[in-house]
């Protein structure tokens, strides 16, 4: 059981015993949301249910970036960065909300399908999942494949959702949520079809 | 109580405000998803540009809840909905474009025109653009 749980924290980033602590009292808290009742039975089966279920599951909250050198804890963002990246990505929700809404009931249509590319590499790969599920989660853009070799193939429906893709704000916003280096990188801006028919 | 509108009224006021503002939203997804020519704009449609609609119905419903356990719940419906709505989003166009359905592209619209074809609306029943042809015909 020692040697075990020696080997499974090897690699791993951050601390164990803080993660589980963290999840330890979220699902407390999510416990006594839940039920609601404060009485001291209730509170003891939950303290037990959060000890057990954290025990558990947090094995397997830990995922290994592509080398297999270190596993990165899923819930392993610093809470107040987290936060801060929400209410970032709730104004952009909102931005880019009013947006397509304004193309869609425009008189003609104001959309401008296009198929964006590009790279951002990320040793955390939960990075990667916040990121394409960010572009996806905002009006406008939709992440349609991501490699594993870091390439977001992105489709924009208006002009201004494809020009915040070209911008590289969401990579830059998840490297700084998962303090990683910024390399975006635009690979293709959609335009290689406007081009063909200039040459025509 | 001033000039007879008690708190409570304020905050049934505002929750409606904001029902009403989430159902403008929600009905600009549905009318997106008439309106727009192809598969790929239509997911933004209907999995995209309700989010706001949802978000602001459930602040709706918080406000009107007041500040109890259930007002928690709610919150955590939304983010349920926030985690969930973009993994279906994705796995449907990612399914569509590694099958290879075309991409709808002002440009294919255009050239559906210039070549004499009716001009088509944007209707759902009726297909916009070269969808059934390749890319490549020129």
């Amino acid at each position: 059981m020692e040697a075990e749980t020696r080997k499974s924290d090897c690699g791993v980033v951050g601390s164990p015993v803080v993660h589980r602590g963290f999840m330890m009292v979220a699902l407390f808290l999510f416990w006594y949301v839940l039920s609601g009742r404060s009485d001291a039975k209730f509170l003891v089966y939950g303290a037990v249910t959060a000890v057990v279920t954290t025990m558990v599951t947090y094995p397997l909250l830990l995922v290994p970036n592509q080398s297999q050198t270190r596993r990165y804890f899923v819930f392993g963002v610093s809470p107040l960065k987290g936060l801060r990246y929400f209410l970032w990505l709730m104004y952009q929700l909102v931005l880019a909300n009013i947006d397509v809404l304004l193309a869609v009931t425009d008189q003609e249509l104001a959309i401008d399908p296009k198929v964006l590319k590009f790279r951002f590499t990320a040793d955390n790969p939960v990075a990667s999942v916040v990121l394409a599920n960010s572009i996806t989660l905002t009006p406008g853009t939709v992440t349609m494949d991501v490699t594993s070799d870091g390439i977001y193939t992105i489709h924009a429906l208006t002009p201004g959702a494809a020009e915040g893709v070209r911008s590289g704000n969401f990579p830059a916003h998840v490297a700084w949520l998962f303090d990683e280096e910024d390399d975006f990188l635009l690979i293709d801006d959609g335009s290689d079809m406007e081009v063909k028919e200039e040459r025509e | 109580m001033i000039f007879g509108i008690s708190p409570e009224d304020i905050r049934v006021a505002v929750a409606g405000v904001l029902l009403i503002s989430g159902l403008v939203f929600l009905v600009g997804s549905a009318i997106g998803m008439l309106r727009l020519p192809d598969f790929y704009c239509r997911i933004h449609a209907s999995g995209n540009s309700e989010t706001l609609g949802s978000m602001l119905s459930f602040l709706g419903m918080m406000v009107y809840e007041g500040a109890t356990l259930t007002s928690v719940k709610i919150a955590f419906v939304f983010l349920l909905v926030f985690l969930a709505n973009p993994i279906g989003s994705h796995i449907l166009s990612k399914s569509a474009y590694k099958s290879g359905h075309p991409v709808w592209t002002l440009k294919a619209k255009d050239a559906d025109q210039a070549i004499g074809a009716p001009p088509k609306g944007h209707s759902a029943d009726e297909p916009v653009g070269n969808l059934d042809q390749p890319e490549e015909e020129n």
